[in-house]
């Protein structure tokens, strides 16, 4: 029960079992290797949101270990604000920078990779190495009771302390979330210049006056006429398909393979009833169209 | 366990709080939340008058109020936000921090005119809409509308109260915060420019990058001296340093990683790549902004920590931080020279007078730290108005920076010739301008703590720089001018105050020092 | 009860919670393996599509290379936003009964600020989605 989780397998390993329980032995030896995997996965996937997703699953065995080092309100934390609100944050990046946008692969300084990964893997290495050496001759300390918060455990030592002796940067914290809200809105928003919103009742009369294409709105399909699949199209009063309710997704479905087939049967010139008919030639839909706005 | 929740019926005391001493960030940060709201409910033409209105009373109550604590504040100074029981408080009101606030209000409102002009290009330097994708016909057509984001002020107002907090931090947490205040504005406004907005948006990203590293940096360092001194209070991470049994690998780690974090905000040598380019792409205003006050609280933090934390360790990082100096003195000198842009010579003039702070910066004397903070006064003013200048001067695109533009500007307009040059020899630290007597105090400092070796150093390279400021003078007043070259626009009231405030103080202090030398000196850190 | 608590170092409360994960986990598993195995198997392009409403998903711009409007990410900031306040208010409400009415005063001021940002989005029409 030691605060870092490196010393308690230093110890572990030295014989401390009264130090280190069984359970949290192996949530250590579970859960640190996980996160370690998702690192690596996190750096070494091709695809971005799948790199971020290995990025969860770093965060979540982090937030997990916390919990199990007597920190659970750091633990639901992290979970709740990094896996949940700032994950969702770097996903909205990421499809706005578009989902299949990738970074060209070329190396734009010579070698510059392969330094990079020099300098990490020897900074990583002094400072583990150092590190591990000296969290060896740590004192493990008694841990907060996460159940008293007179102890400093738990949401409630950190309340107290958020409410003492960090007063100023926990008010300081507001001014940050204000700018960055600032920040965001003023690189992402636009004005629109096109004036007030039209309301309901403005639509309508543009709608109308020929605005638009069609005066009412689009068919939906013909789910529980005949069938309840989107696919079924629905009927217009002459029993014939209305067009405009069939999805563009549906071409495999038995109403498309259908129309089709009748196509083929009758020849492509062929005037027939169905209402298919009027998608074939874009002139023809075209004209109505133009027929219409007059 | 319920009644377990319920069972600590004490009450924690309230915090001591000196509402005096810390009126002048609260005030600073009050006008700023005042001025968002102000963008959300004013129309769109009342907003630059009313902002600047807003930005400008904010900053001279603050100095009202900074100057009246000062006629009677406490000898050695006070912490405040202290806890009941603690030693120490969050906040550090002692003369090193008021002189820094006195500097940074200073600096803020000459910054925040020359933000605010209007008169330089129609409609102010800043693009009126940041979200259209830059490259686009309606991005060209931003750079015809009048009209800016406002935004700017608020953002600037919550950098500088960022900044007033840095310097007086006085735990490594609330630095770590007041970090993030100043420097988040910073990366949006360097990305606002109304002209070449792919280049500061460039500046903008590679900013932000950067500087999260950076900050990524310092936290890492803040939490291994936490796990060294079990406090992230400055006055217990030096206790610690003199009697913990904990491994010293953990504090020179810790030392090491913040110490890092704190030059890449100052620009300071290796880490000093973000600042050519985000110089040069940054709006020329912000550029200023950001030269003068961000040097002024990465150094103000820089002096603190190093003195009141780390100091017990100070044989350890002495070594480090010489090779830094003079590796960001070296950097400076030499790349300025082969610079074809002001603002890059300027920024990698920056760099070098980092290293030249940095000297006075690990000088742990009094002089040293009354001479680093004249310095930072110094180097200030002259950078403003420098910036000042360099919008000047313009053409069809926007601003003129490129060298060869400047060539025979003294046969076009002697005064903004004559005042520049006057400010390149601040820079160069050429005696009766400000930037001598900082200069000589720093070095005297070092000298009068043992640091011959450095001081020589640093003399080479102050001689190197003052060539590349000298070969501007020279081309300004001895070539012939372009055909076809830049004009120099007439300022409107703002940036003529702004570089006449930059210019006479950079006069004034180097003449008559001594006042602003006697209060620098007037005390140390509160321990 | 809280004695047990302590000497099992509190971890004990979480049984549930990690029996709940379980329960969840093997529930997904199964429900992932046994549909192939026992649903009939009729696909059409339909489908195969996110969501099978009737509504047709909109695609993305093809012009954008599929991205998805910024105007999310505004919506993100403001969850990110009260996230955070919602993160600092647990700690306040734990230790409310200790720091009192100084406690209140000072996170009405943080909650104060926190909302100035978002009347700013909402007066300058961040909020509205078209």
């Amino acid at each position: 029960m030691t605060s870092f989780s490196q010393a308690a397998v230093v110890l572990a390993q030295q014989g401390g079992e009264d130090v280190v329980g069984t359970g949290e032995a192996i949530a250590f030896w579970v859960l640190g290797p996980l996160a370690l995997a998702g690192g690596l996965g996190m750096i070494f996937v091709r695809n971005a949101v799948h790199s971020a997703l290995w990025l969860v699953v770093s965060m979540l065995s982090f937030g997990v270990l916390y919990i199990v080092q007597s920190a659970p309100f750091l633990g639901f934390t992290q979970i709740i604000v990094y896996t949940g609100a700032v994950m969702m944050l770097f996903l909205f990046v990421l499809m706005m920078a578009g989902r299949d946008s990738a970074d060209s692969m070329v190396e734009v300084l010579r070698g510059q990779r392969l330094l990079a990964a020099l300098f990490g893997i020897g900074f990583a290495t002094l400072l583990v190495g150092a590190l591990a050496r000296s969290l060896v001759n740590v004192q493990a300390q008694v841990p907060p009771d996460p159940y008293d918060p007179a102890r400093g455990g738990g949401a409630g030592g950190l309340g107290r302390l958020v409410f003492t002796d960090f007063l100023f940067a926990f008010e300081l914290t507001a001014a940050l979330l204000i700018v960055a809200a600032l920040a965001g809105i003023v690189l992402a928003y636009r004005d629109r210049r096109e004036g007030p919103k039209r309301s309901q009742r403005d639509l309508v009369e543009a709608r109308f006056r020929g605005e638009y294409k069609r005066r009412s709105p689009q068919p939906g399909p013909g789910v529980f006429a005949t069938g309840n699949s989107v696919a079924t199209p629905a009927l217009l009063p002459d029993g014939s398909i209305a067009p405009e309710s069939l999805s563009e997704l549906i071409e495999s479905t038995n109403t498309a393979r259908l129309i089709a087939e009748q196509d083929r049967v009758l020849g492509s010139q062929a005037e027939h009833d169905d209402s298919r008919a009027l998608l074939a030639g874009e002139d023809e839909q075209g004209s109505e169209q133009e027929g219409e706005r007059k | 366990m319920p009644q377990q929740f319920l069972a600590q019926g004490e009450q924690l005391q309230v915090p001591a709080i000196d509402f005096a001493a810390v009126l002048p960030i609260l005030i600073v940060f009050g006008a700023a939340s005042i001025g968002v709201l102000l963008e959300a409910f004013l129309p769109k033409h009342q907003r630059w008058s009313s902002q600047i209105a807003l930005s400008l009373t904010g900053i001279v109550g603050a100095g009202i109020a900074l100057a009246a604590y000062i006629s009677d504040a406490p000898e050695g100074g006070i912490t405040t936000f202290m806890a009941q029981g603690a030693t120490t408080g969050a906040i550090a009101v002692d003369t090193p921090a008021l002189f820094l606030w006195g500097t940074l209000l200073a600096l803020g409102l000459a910054s925040l005119l020359m933000i605010g002009d209007r008169s330089l290009e129609p409609g102010g330097a800043f693009i009126s809409q940041a979200g259209l994708q830059s490259g686009g016909l309606q991005t060209r057509e931003q750079a015809n509308v009048t009209g800016m984001q406002t935004e700017i002020f608020p953002l600037t107002l919550f950098a500088l109260g960022g900044m007033m907090t840095f310097v007086a931090a006085n735990d490594l947490l609330t630095m770590f915060i007041a970090l993030e205040v100043l420097s988040l504005p910073l990366y949006l406004m360097a990305g606002l420019a109304r002209r070449r907005r792919l280049l500061s948006q460039e500046a903008a990203v590679k900013y932000f990058l950067l500087g999260a590293f950076a900050s990524a940096f310092f936290l890492y360092g803040v939490a291994l001296l936490y796990g060294y001194a079990g406090s992230v209070k400055l006055a217990e991470i030096a206790a610690a340093t003199a009697g913990s049994s904990a491994s010293d690998t953990l504090l020179y780690a810790g030392i090491g990683l913040v110490v890092v974090g704190l030059l890449f905000k100052g620009s300071v040598g290796p880490f000093h790549t973000w600042t050519p380019d985000v110089y040069q792409g940054a709006p020329t205003p912000v550029t200023g902004f950001m030269a003068a006050c961000t040097k002024v609280a990465a150094f103000g933090g820089m002096l603190r920590v190093l003195t009141v934390a780390f100091e017990p360790a100070s044989w350890e990082w002495e070594v480090p931080l010489w090779l830094i100096a003079v590796i960001s003195m070296a950097i400076g000198a030499i790349f300025g020279l082969t610079q074809r842009d002001l603002k890059r010579m300027i920024a990698y003039s920056s760099i070098a007078h980092a290293g030249f702070l940095v000297v006075g910066a690990m000088t742990l004397t009094e002089d040293g730290l009354s001479s680093t903070l004249f310095y930072l006064l110094a180097y200030g003013f002259t950078t403003i108005a420098v910036f000042g200048v360099i919008s000047l001067v313009r053409d069809a695109n926007g601003e003129a920076t490129d060298l060869s533009s400047w060539a025979g500007l003294a046969k076009r307009s002697p005064l903004v010739a004559g005042v520049f040059t006057f400010l390149l020899l601040a820079l160069a630290g050429i005696p009766l301008t400000s930037g001598f007597i900082g200069k000589f105090a720093v070095f005297s400092a070092a000298l009068a703590d043992g640091n011959a070796a450095l001081v020589v150093i640093a003399l080479v390279a102050s001689a190197v720089a003052a060539f590349f400021y000298l070969r501007v003078v020279v081309l300004m007043y001895f070539s012939e001018p372009a055909a076809e070259g830049p004009a120099v626009t007439v300022p409107g009231a703002f940036t003529t105050a702004a570089i006449t405030l930059g210019t006479a103080a950079t006069l004034v202090l180097g003449i008559v020092p001594a006042f602003a030398l006697n209060w620098a000196s007037a005390g140390g850190f509160v321990p | 009860m809280p004695d047990d608590i302590a000497a099992s170092g509190g971890l004990d409360a979480y049984l549930p919670l990690v029996m709940l994960l379980a329960l969840s986990f093997g529930f997904a598993v199964f429900s992932v393996a046994i549909a192939p195995l026992v649903g009939p198997k009729r696909f059409n392009k339909a489908k195969s599509e996110p969501y099978e409403c009737g509504i047709e998903p909109s695609p993305q711009p093809v012009a954008g290379g599929g991205r998805i409007p910024v105007k999310f990410y505004l919506t993100g900031m403001l969850f990110i936003l009260f996230d955070i306040e919602m993160v600092f208010l647990y700690p306040y409400a734990v230790a409310a009964d200790a720091v009192g009415m100084f406690g209140f005063i000072a996170v009405t001021i943080f909650i104060v600020a926190i909302t100035i940002p978002y009347v700013y989005e909402w007066a300058r029409g961040g909020l509205e989605w078209d």
